[in-house]
This record gives structure tokens, C-alpha cells and sequence, in this order.
């Protein structure tokens, strides 16, 4: 088993079984709907055009590749569709890193050349992103081949496993074909996913966008620059853009539905579940820089009559972000505000403790407060929460620290 | 008619969107050595060459056009492009002269405000640092938006030329004329000089380093194809203004230096200097502020926009959001370019005009590539979708492209 760079086969010639040169390698091709890794095919360029050589008849690779069938026997290349092609693909282009969490871009593809049978099989092993890709692509062909493996074994290597690649693909039915699901993608932190995101163009955040699963996206989506969330949500088709806004924290979404032309936002409006778009709706009524723009209509609220396995019970049942449930608020008959609990109390007290004996005073605001006020409120009173109620005193939302926080960062 | 004002309300709004990166490209392009070969231009021929500002001008718009325009189709810069059309050695070649070529014009526009500053007085071992750290300063710690900002004014100060071409008293009417007849007397155009004046005065519109920062400041902004239109304007605007600026710099020295036989200038400062007994204190006092400004200002974006199409071309970390030790290349390349490039001009007899003629050199074999290459990439329809160029287009194009890599060959050869 040896390593292969793909720039070291392309430009190879080609010997069909007669032993005669009939063409140069250009390309080496897998195909993902049979084996992720593996190359299915070469392509020559014959005199006839260019030809798939299949995998099972290359005997061997080097300076001359040699092939145990006859070069009528191939057919013609009919193009990239369904096929990843290693060097337009990947050769210069950009890659997501997964495990460095950042965008590369390739110098070189390595692949495991391996002999099995009469053949020789290819698995594509890392992408090189390093000096040494760089090195050999300068000077090949330049330098006798053994003096540049000398002068490339001095230079360390940095590749990244073919595992914690994802490409980039932007057209749709093609992501599809090569299986491109942004799996690695996925799992990183949205927060990560985010700073990749940004270093992309626009045509391919708009591909991971539409790759991403909606809720992974959703989350990606709070975490990114305002200006280009907004470029982004104006590229998607309304419909996905909708499923995305959907999953977003209703504040949050919110604020980006207002950064959108109105024309835009009534689109994604339209294709939203009744639910979530009328919170939406109603927090886009306020002004973004007042409390009540700046908060989530998801919080926990029991009543107050309740116990802490009402309360408990709540919690289960919530699936708003984390940070809203530091506090558990109470409420009495008509949604009015009677207190609030913090999360610790009543993980600590037993469940059939009356929730009156733990209420505090809920710090509150008005809807209309100016957001500066309400930073000075947490800076104040040290919150980690703070609540919305409206003049007759009703629960209409809550601000949280995160918020906060990214309300001073962005000034 | 309130209709009509709110279109044309909705239109200007869109343009201010998107005004700045043509517009400054364009006028950063009026640097010091631009002004130079203005100043010589007018004081050695008059008002004869006026008449090359009109194709100049018009080359200038389409080769703009198309780097904007690849901006905002592919969000790539022009570096990137390069590299995954046409792969890594290509780019690895192109990034290298890149590199040569911005260090000469860096240090071009140190030794300009080295020398303007010096017209007032101000020695050039104080001027130089604190313009050095100014320019690093600005930059690192700017963001886009606010550099941006600075630029645009920068670019308005320009107005300071057009001011002085008026305080010359030039003719009017001969300066229009000249612009649209033939130079009169045909000793003029067998003139080696002549030929030789004309040539540089097209080479020093259209340079490499200008397609590569209009691309990637287009990109930088945001400006997607909806807006394109908008963008146009911005490069069509910028380049006439940059035009009219130009006009005026050599209307300003034909009706002073030429009229009185002053033809030998041997920097942008010293045309400055030439111009005040001629021209009065104000048009020399206009002169050397204008050149400063072109020069800080020139000085300001050479080494950021090689620093971001190298990395970016050849697959380094960039952009100013990361940390040093992120994207050690980038603002190593940025500091030494900077650092370097003014350095030189505090060391004594440094051969600073040798090291000039070297990356006029290679600028000029540089450029030709980079028009082919944005002219195959405009051209490249899975590229541009249906943004291509039009066939109108690309015979404008080409006919630039193959003019200027002709006059080119001919500075070189010539020079050599």
C-alpha cells in the first residue's frame, strides 16, 4: 500500500493492454452512490475524446499508467453529474475543515493506492493543505522526481482525513447525488458553524443553508452578522427560509423579519406555522431597540397556585432555548405576574412544596423600555432574567442575559 | 412628478449603498507616480495629450467594470478566481510579481509624502514613521466601514487639482479643443518623446493591483448582482472623476510650465515646486497637499489589498477579524510591506529609482495576464451564469487588452 498524490497521476499517459499510449490522465472520478471513498474511474483524453478508464482495469500507476483492457473498450465520459471529480472538485478549490472547524482551500488530494487482485484500487485518504501540496505542485516537472520526494519528505505534512472533509457544492440535485449532507457540519456549534459561514461566498452559504438540518441552521442563523443573515434569508426560496425563521427564537426572529425589506418578510411570513408566525408578528410591532423587541416570547410560566412539580412538569414540557429557563415565573388568574423562582430553588425543594412559599418579587419592565435601560437593569440587580409585563401587569415576555449581552456587544 | 422624485429618491439611496469601492480604486489610481506623469505630460507637450484622456478613460470603465462586476456575480476575489480556474502555479507566479510590483508602488507613495511634506519644511525622517504607523494604525484597527469612509473623503480632497487647474488661467477653449482634434503639426506625433509621453500616460491608468482591490473591496461590501447596477455607476462615476482630476493636473502644467519652457520635472514635488512662481502660491500650495493626500492615501491600500489576494490566492488565513498568530502570513506580508516600503526611504543613497524601473518592469508583464485571465473568467458562463460579457463588450475589451499589453511592450522595450 503507498500514498499517491493526485498531482503527481494527472498528465500521466496511458497505455491500454496493447501497451501503445493512446491518451494523458485528467481526471480520477468517485462515485459516492457506490463507495465514498473509493475512485471509480480515470479519465484518459484520447484522441477520440475523453474516456472513462474503470478502476478494475488499472494495473498500475506512476509516471505511466497502465490499463488491462483496450482503450475501444471505454466509454466516453459523459461529464460531472453524478460524479465527484478529484481535481475539479477539490484541486484549488474550498473545503470545510471539520476538525479545524475553518474553510481551506486544497493544495493537493492524497489517495491509498492499494493492490488487490490483478488491479489496483484507490481510496481517497486526505486532503493536503499544506506547504508540501503547495511545494510539489511549484516544482513538479521542473526537478527529477526523486530529488523532489527528497525535498518534499523535509516538509512536514499537513493534510486534513478525508472523514472531516465537507464540500462544498452549490447545486442542489448535485448535493444530493454525492451525498453532501454538511454531516460534520451539523455537528459543530452553531456559533462555529457560524464563523465558517461568514468566510464563505454568497452562493455557497446560501448551499449550506439549504443543506443544514433546519434546526441546526436556525441556531447558525442567531449566531451570524446581521448583514449577512439578511443576505442569506434574501437568497433562500421563501418556503425553506420560513422553516428556518420558524425555528428560531422568536425574538431573534423578530429582529432579522424587521432587518428584511417588508415585501420579504410578509413572504416568509406567509409560509410560517400560524403559531410562531403570530408571535412573530406581535413582537415586530415593537421597536427593536425596546424591551420588548429585544425579548423571547418562550419562557416558562406556571400558575401560582402550583407546586414544584407543577413547575417541574413545565420544565419538561418547554422546549425554548436553556437560558430562558433560569427563572420559572408565576402567574395568576389572566396571565398577571405574581413572582418568580429561580431554576435552583425548586430543583433543591421537594415536590410537593407550594410555589408561594418560594416566589420572590419578578423584576419587571415596561414593553416601551429603551433597551439601554434594560442593560442597566441586570448590571443593577444582577439578573439573569428579566421580565416583560405590560401596564396591567401582564407577562408578555422576558429578556435574557444572552440577550444582553449580545445587545452591548453590537452597541 | 412626485412619482418621478421618489424613483429618483429610491435610485440615488441605492447608489449610496454601494458607492465607494470604484469610486476610490479609480481615484487611489491618481497616486503619485500618476501625477507625476500627468504633470510632465502637460509640461512637456501642452495641451497635445489631452485628447488620450478619452479612450484612456474609456478602457479604464470596461476593465473596472468587469472586476466589479465579478465581485458581485461570484463573491470571490480575483486572486481566488485565479486559483481555482486556474490553478496553482499560475497563481503562485502571478501572487509573487504581485508582491514585486505593489512593493516598488509602496514605495512610491512613501517618497511621495516624503516629499511632499518636504515642500513645507517637515523632515522626511519624521514624516515617513509617523505616515508608516498612521497607514499600519488605520487599517488594523479601522473597520471596513469607517476605512471606507476616510477613503471616500480622501478621494474627494482630489478636488484640490481641479482648484489648481483654475488658478492656472489655463485657455479653456484650447484645452476643449485638444481633447477632440488632432495635435496639430505632425513633428509633434514623430516625436520619439511624444510616443513615449503617451505610452505612460495610458500605462499608469490601468495597473494590476487596482483589479484585484475593486474585486475584493466589491466583495468585502456585500454588493450583490441585484445591486449591480448601482455598482456600475459607482465604477463609471469614480472613473471620470479620477479622468477630470487627471485633466486637470496636465491642463494646470501646460499653461504654466509648458507656456514658460519648464519641461524638466523630475518628481510629482517637484512639479509643485515648478508651479509657484508660475502659477502662484496657492496652485503650489494645492499641488503639494493634493500629492500628499494621493500618496497617504495610496500608501493606505497598496499593502492591504496584496496582503488579502496573496493569502487568499494562495490559501493562507486572511482578513483583519483574525488574530496575528491566525493569520501570521497576512499581517507579516501587510507589516513588512509597509515597513519596508517607507524604511527605504530613510536610508541614504538606497537606489531607490533602479528599484522603480524594476517593478514598472514587471507591472507591465503582470498586467497583460491579469486582463487575459478577467477577461476569460467574465467570459466563463458557469462562472458568470448569464453575466457574461456581451460581444459588444469584449471587442471593447479585447481591443483595451491587446492596446495595452502594445504599449506595454513598447514602454519596456523602449525603457530597456
Amino acid at each position: 500500500m503507498s500514498v499517491v498524490a493526485l498531482s503527481e497521476m494527472l498528465g500521466a499517459s496511458v497505455r491500454d493492454a496493447s501497451g501503445s499510449v493512446c491518451g494523458r490522465l485528467r481526471e480520477a472520478a468517485v462515485s459516492p452512490q457506490e463507495h465514498a471513498t473509493r475512485v471509480a474511474f480515470l479519465v484518459v483524453r484520447t484522441a477520440e475524446g475523453d474516456r472513462m478508464l474503470p478502476a478494475e482495469a488499472v494495473k498500475s500507476l506512476g509516471a505511466t499508467v497502465r490499463a488491462t483492457t483496450a482503450a475501444s473498450t471505454w466509454h466516453p465520459f459523459l461529464g460531472f453529474d453524478g460524479v465527484l471529480l478529484l481535481k475539479r472538485d477539490l484541486l484549488d478549490q474550498q473545503i470545510i475543515d471539520v476538525h479545524g472547524r475553518k474553510v481551506v482551500r486544497v493544495n493537493d488530494v492524497e489517495l491509498y493506492s492499494n493492490p488487490t487482485d490483478s488491479h489496483l484500487t484507490l481510496d481517497v485518504v486526505a486532503v493536503d493543505v499544506g506547504a508540501r501540496g503547495a511545494v510539489r505542485r511549484l516544482v513538479m516537472g521542473l526537478v527529477p522526481s526523486f530529488t523532489l520526494r527528497a525535498l518534499l519528505e523535509k516538509i512536514p505534512p499537513r493534510v486534513i482525513p478525508w472523514q472531516y472533509v465537507d464540500l462544498i457544492e452549490i447545486d442542489p440535485a448535485r448535493r444530493v447525488k454525492l451525498k453532501i449532507a454538511y454531516e460534520g457540519l451539523s455537528k459543530m456549534h452553531p456559533a462555529d458553524i457560524a464563523d465558517i459561514v461568514e468566510d464563505l461566498p454568497p452562493a455557497e452559504q446560501k448551499a449550506v443553508f439549504e443543506a443544514l438540518d433546519e434546526e441546526v441552521a436556525a441556531e447558525t442563523l442567531e449566531e451570524i452578522d446581521p448583514e449577512v443573515q439578511v443576505s442569506i434569508l434574501e437568497s433562500l426560496d421563501s418556503d425553506r427560509a420560513a422553516d428556518i425563521v420558524e425555528e428560531m427564537d422568536p425574538d431573534a426572529a423578530a429582529d432579522l423579519l424587521g432587518d428584511l425589506t417588508e415585501k420579504r418578510s410578509d413572504e416568509i411570513l406567509k409560509e410560517m406555522e400560524p403559531d410562531e408566525r403570530r408571535e412573530v408578528t406581535q413582537l415586530l410591532e415593537f421597536g427593536e431597540h425596546t424591551a420588548a423587541g429585544r425579548m423571547t416570547t418562550e419562557f416558562v410560566a406556571v400558575d401560582d397556585a402550583g407546586t414544584v412539580a407543577d413547575a417541574v412538569e413545565a420544565l419538561r414540557q418547554f422546549d425554548g432555548s436553556s437560558e430562558a429557563v433560569a427563572t420559572v415565573y408565576l402567574t395568576s388568574a389572566g396571565n398577571r405576574l405574581s413572582g418568580a423562582i429561580p431554576l435552583v430553588r425548586i430543583a433543591i425543594s421537594p415536590p410537593d412544596m407550594r410555589l408561594q412559599s418560594l416566589s420572590e418579587k419578578a423584576s419587571t419592565c415596561a414593553p416601551d423600555t429603551p433597551e439601554k435601560e434594560v442593560a442597566e437593569l441586570f448590571d443593577k440587580y444582577n439578573l439573569i432574567t428579566l421580565a416583560v409585563a405590560d401596564e396591567h401587569g401582564r407577562l408578555s415576555g422576558i429578556i435574557t442575559a444572552d440577550d444582553v449581552i449580545s445587545m452591548l456587544r453590537n452597541g | 412628478m412626485e412619482a418621478l422624485l421618489k424613483q429618483w429618491r429610491t435610485r440615488i439611496v441605492l447608489f449610496l449603498a454601494v458607492v465607494g469601492p470604484g469610486f476610490i480604486t479609480a481615484n487611489v489610481d491618481n497616486d503619485a507616480g500618476g501625477i507625476w506623469t500627468y504633470s510632465v505630460a502637460g509640461a512637456q507637450f501642452g495641451y497635445t495629450l489631452l485628447w488620450a484622456m478619452i479612450p484612456t478613460t474609456i478602457a479604464l470603465v470596461v476593465v473596472q467594470e468587469m472586476a466589479s462586476r465579478m465581485g458581485a456575480v461570484t463573491g470571490k476575489g480575483l486572486s481566488d478566481l485565479i486559483r481555482e480556474e486556474f490553478g496553482f502555479r499560475v497563481t503562485f507566479w502571478l501572487m509573487l510579481a504581485l508582491v514585486i510590483t505593489n512593493f516598488g508602488n509602496v514605495m512610491a507613495e512613501f517618497a511621495g509624502v516624503a516629499s511632499s511634506l518636504e515642500l513645507f519644511g517637515v523632515s522626511r525622517y519624521i514624516v515617513v514613521p509617523v505616515a508608516a504607523a498612521v497607514v499600519w494604525l488605520l487599517v488594523v484597527k479601522g473597520t471596513y466601514d469607517s476605512v471606507e469612509k476616510i477613503f471616500l473623503v480622501a478621494s474627494g480632497f482630489y478636488v484640490c487639482y481641479i482648484v489648481a487647474g483654475v488658478l492656472a488661467h489655463p485657455d479653456w477653449r484650447a484645452a476643449t479643443f485638444a481633447m477632440v482634434t488632432r495635435p496639430e503639426g505632425t513633428d509633434v506625433i514623430n516625436n520619439y518623446g511624444y510616443v513615449y509621453m503617451l505610452v505612460g500616460l495610458v500605462g499608469t491608468t490601468i495597473a494590476p493591483w487596482m483589479q484585484f482591490y475593486l474585486q475584493a473591496s466589491v466583495v468585502e461590501k456585500g454588493v450583490t448582482i441585484r445591486q449591480y447596477s448601482a455598482s456600475r455607476w459607482d465604477v463609471i462615476v469614480g472613473c471620470l472623476f479620477a479622468a477630470i482630476v487627471a485633466w486637470f493636473i496636465i491642463v494646470a502644467c501646460a499653461a504654466t510650465l509648458h507656456t514658460a519652457g519648464v519641461t524638466h520635472i523630475m518628481s510629482a514635488a517637484d512639479a509643485a515646486q515648478a508651479l509657484r512662481p508660475l502659477a502662484g502660491e496657492y496652485a503650489y500650495l494645492l499641488f503639494a497637499a493634493g500629492l500628499f493626500n494621493a500618496s497617504l492615501f495610496a500608501a493606505s491600500i497598496l499593502p492591504i489589498s496584496t496582503a488579502y489576494a496573496v493569502c487568499e490566492g494562495l490559501g493562507f488565513e486572511s482578513g483583519l477579524d483574525k488574530k496575528f498568530h491566525e493569520a501570521p502570513v497576512f499581517y507579516w506580508l501587510y507589516t513588512v510591506l509597509i515597513v519596508a516600503g517607507a524604511g527605504v526611504l530613510l536610508v541614504p543613497n538606497f537606489p531607490l529609482p533602479h528599484i522603480m524601473v524594476l517593478s514598472q518592469v514587471v507591472n507591465g508583464v503582470v498586467l497583460p495576464f491579469v486582463l487575459i485571465f478577467m477577461l476569460l473568467l467574465t467570459n466563463d458562463r458557469e462562472l458568470m451564469g448569464t453575466h457574461v460579457n456581451s460581444l459588444l463588450f469584449n471587442v471593447i475589451a479585447w481591443v483595451t487588452v491587446v492596446t495595452m499589453i502594445g504599449l506595454t511592450i513598447t514602454m519596456l522595450v523602449t525603457q530597456g
